[in-house]
């Protein structure tokens, strides 16, 4: 029997640019199949191939044996394929029914929409995934996970032989991971072959049979999951074999920030802990525990509602950005396209945007100035490729990340916030940023560092602040650090005690 | 890290070039084409009285357009220039009028043009209220105002010495080209060298990233507010001084023919693009149009025509070299 879906050959071309060479492998019926690669190895094209968006420049697509001429998204859809991306594509403001039917509304003849029965439809093909999601609510009151699954129940409807799923899970809790997990093994069980592309590895291993591994384009290899280490994965996937680091403290007795009872409005309350000179302190819990909150409390993003924040000692009143800046204080926000980048201007430009002030000392810029303070930061901060005067847009997460490092670096900030550092940020890049942050504490910068990747804040942490319900649940030092032991204060105690965590709302 | 100081320091040749962007390019290759039809049209298009009277019939327009473009650049839309412009001209008209000595009228016209400028500014950011819609209203507002306070009657007889000022000439060219020219390189200066220029572009590029990277962000967008409303102020000293009189309905539209110039020469109405080259190259695209039609007896509706294709083609033109975006 021939597999579900076959890539045979596929190459693609841009101008300047071979995006895809020679990509060939196949995935079986029930088979959920992992697509792993560094940004930029060639996923995302692929992807785009197989949803209709590109054809590809030779090679050619089988479905169930038969080669498919996938012009348009419409025809792919036809085709059976159907594409979860990263970035929802829905629309809030409508209701799940309407979402799920966007594009083809079920009119039956008429030239009216008939809702009752796109509603009727929608709770048929949701029951067997989430039956609790109201087909008449409007999309927007659903939290991330079952927007998720609206997705799927979409696919579901369409009847679709093939799902191919992008980063689905890079804003779940570790519950609601487990969710989707069960509701793409029922995809798999009748039949469906799934492509699911992720970062996190242990995601991977934990639900899919095989996988392949992409680099520059090409297919590096298919492996069999239960027979490879995620290490020698990883080394497929960067080409190199990434050293295994050891965490070196480089915090000194001298209290640069101190918090006391610091709340907001709604998700922070009575928070206090102090922050080292040379420290990195790591904020662990789960999505909504108020982590991000109390970041943007710090960064003067929001105000806070009471309590009080020192630096060296001396009261600061964080009441803006710019109070925040003038204190020291710098925010690498989460969501770098929304918060952090402004995608038109040039990295220079980007860099210069929090010290204006001391580029123009006079009022004029003096560009001769700011050109050599980008060449000196973006060198430090290991820009690639190293072109200071273009659109910041043009370059990948990880380098839009160093971007905004070097511009906390050129406003002179001790302090640095990072919430996310590498979220959406391949491997390679992923060690630099690591390092970076290693160096700027081993310089004297006091970190924070705010991560739902638990390795990522054993890897980095000095000393972990645990959060739940917007409060400090626990503080674990370097001896006590631990998967388990974070998991274990992360998530509520309520939860633990119904068991598995089932329809948790901890996100709320 | 030297190498690369060095490298760009070194070529202030290359930096010129670079700074005069490519679309800049394209609008000045856009310019050259229709003057180089008209001049085969016409005969006496490219005659140096005609060019200075292109010059000053775009002068005005220019003028808005700069404003416009500032405000453009931050995301934001200003559709109140027009009445703003006649509610400056009837009140330095009738302070004139009665009497006032100049640089007085001339100041209260400007300061009519700022306080117009506040309110559409603090709209925006303080109040949160949409750009477009804000601007709409105050549209109505200010014209009414304007009406209002003239009952509805032009103010004649504005005292000779006054338009003597307006009318006059600098190095060959009329003092309203002079002035606005002036205004452009200040504009120029503003958006390359001031740290508000690279805060209206980080502002109108991405608003929340501009926010947490400690950008003003409110008083950036009400500073462009006002910037507009001056320059509509100025736009309206310049045309009572021409015309002798200040009537209620003067500027009707002409927050179109500004957002025109803008968007030819290469304004983002998404915000956080725009150039002031690219914006005068704009407005005389659209002035040497107009004169050249009107020379060949084109017919009005024809001219409107050709402005509507002008700033169909720009935008295309736009599409196809940038790409999706």
């Amino acid at each position: 029997m021939s597999p579900r879906l076959q890539f045979e050959g596929i190459s693609k071309e841009f101008p300047a640019v071979r995006a895809l060479s020679d990509v060939s492998f196949s995935v079986g019926a029930g088979e959920i199949h992992g697509l792993l690669g560094e940004n930029g190895a060639g996923k995302s094209t692929l992807l785009r191939i197989l949803s209709g968006v590109y054809r590809p420049t030779a090679g050619s697509v089988l479905i169930d044996g038969k080669p498919v001429t996938l012009n348009n998204p419409v025809a792919a859809r036809a085709a059976g394929v159907a594409m979860i991306h990263q970035e929802l594509q829905q629309v809030p403001r409508l209701s799940v029914a309407q979402n799920m039917f966007l594009g083809h509304p079920l009119t039956r003849g008429s030239i009216f929409v008939a809702r009752r029965e796109q509603e009727r439809r929608a709770a048929e093909a949701l029951a067997a995934i989430d039956p609790t999601i109201d087909p008449a609510a409007p999309l927007g009151s659903l939290k991330v996970a079952q927007r998720q699954i609206v997705e799927i129940g979409r696919a579901l409807l369409d009847r679709a032989r093939i799902v191919a799923m992008d980063e689905p899970t890079s804003s779940l809790t570790p519950s609601e991971f487990e969710r989707l997990a069960e509701v793409i093994a029922r995809l798999a069980r009748d039949g469906v072959a799934v492509v699911y592309v992720s970062h996190k590895l242990d995601e991977v291993f934990g639900i899919c049979q095989r996988a392949t591994i992409m680099r520059d384009g090409v297919v590096v290899g298919s492996v069999d999951l239960a027979q490879v280490s995620e290490k020698a994965v990883v080394s497929m996937m960067v080409g190199r074999e990434l050293a295994q680091e050891q965490h070196r403290s480089h915090a000194s007795a001298e209290i640069r920030l101190s918090v006391r009872g610091l709340a907001s409005p709604t998700k922070v309350h009575d928070v206090s802990f102090d922050l080292h000179r040379g420290e990195v302190l790591g904020i662990a819990g789960l999505v909504g525990s108020g982590r991000t909150e109390l970041l943007r409390l710090l960064a003067g993003a929001d105000r806070a509602s009471s309590g009080a924040v020192e630096i060296d000692g001396k009261a600061v009143k964080l009441s803006s950005p710019r109070d925040a800046i003038a204190a020291g204080i710098g925010l690498v926000p989460e969501e770098r396209k929304r918060e952090g980048i402004v995608p038109l201007r040039s990295i220079s430009n980007n860099m210069a945007l929090a010290s204006m002030g001391v580029f123009a000392p006079r009022g004029v810029i003096d560009h001769t100035r700011l050109k050599r303070v980008a060449a000196e930061k973006m060198k430090r901060v290991n820009l690639r490729p190293f072109l200071l005067d273009r659109p910041i847009r043009l370059f990948s997460g990880g380098n839009q990340q160093k971007a905004i490092i070097g511009r906390w670096l050129a406003a002179g900030t001790r302090i640095l916030l990072f919430d996310e550092p590498t979220r959406g940020i391949d491997v390679g890049a992923k060690a630099e940023i690591y390092h970076l942050i290693e160096e700027l504490a081993a310089e004297g910068h006091s970190v924070i560092v705010v991560s739902s990747e638990l390795p990522e804040v054993i890897r980095l942490a000095d000393r972990v602040l645990v959060m739940r319900d917007g409060t400090v649940a626990a503080e674990l030092g370097r001896a006590s650090l631990s998967e388990q032991a974070i998991a274990a204060h992360a998530i509520p105690q309520t939860e633990i005690e119904a068991g598995k965590a089932q329809g948790h709302r901890a996100g709320a | 890290m030297t190498d690369i100081t060095q490298h760009t320091a070194a070529r202030p040749r290359a930096d010129f070039l670079h700074r005069f962007s490519v679309r800049d390019a394209g609008t000045l290759i856009g310019l050259v084409v229709i003057l180089a039809v008209f001049g085969a049209l016409v005969p006496g298009f490219f005659a140096e009285r005609n060019l200075i009277n292109i010059l000053q019939q775009s002068s005005i327009n220019a003028c808005l357009a700069l404003g416009m473009t500032l405000v453009i650049i931050s995301g934001g839309i200003d559709l109140s220039v027009g009445p703003t412009a006649a509610l400056s001209a009837v009140i330095s008209a009738s302070m004139l009028v009665a009497g006032v000595p100049f640089p007085l009228a001339i100041a209260a016209g400007f300061a009519i043009g700022l306080a117009c400028g506040l309110l559409n500014g603090v709209l925006v950011a303080y109040v949160g209220l949409q750009p477009f819609i804000v601007t709409l209203g105050t549209l109505s507002t200010y014209r009414a105002l304007a009406l209002i306070y003239t009952g509805g009657n032009p103010v004649l007889g504005l005292p000779a010495g006054f338009r003597a000022i307006f009318n006059g000439s600098l190095f060959g060219l009329p003092l309203a080209v002079v002035i606005v020219a002036v205004v452009a390189l200040i504009a120029w200066i503003i958006l390359k060298k001031t740290p508000f220029g690279e805060y209206l572009l980080a502002v109108g590029g991405n608003e929340e990233a501009a926010y947490i990277a400690g950008v003003p962000i409110a008083r950036t967008k009400i500073a462009a507010y006002m910037i507009s409303g001056l320059l509509a102020a100025l736009a309206a000293q310049i045309l009572i001084g021409r015309l002798g009189a200040a009537e209620p309905i003067l500027g009707n539209l002409w927050e179109l023919d500004a957002i025109a110039a803008a968007a030819i020469g290469g304004a983002s109405l998404m915000g956080g693009k725009g150039s002031v080259v690219g914006t005068i190259l704009g407005a005389v695209i659209l002035g040497s149009m107009r004169n050249g039609l009107t020379l060949m007896n084109v017919q009005s509706f024809y001219q409107l025509l050709a402005t509507g294709l002008i700033i169909l083609a720009a935008m295309l033109i736009d599409r196809v070299t940038r790409g999706r975006g």
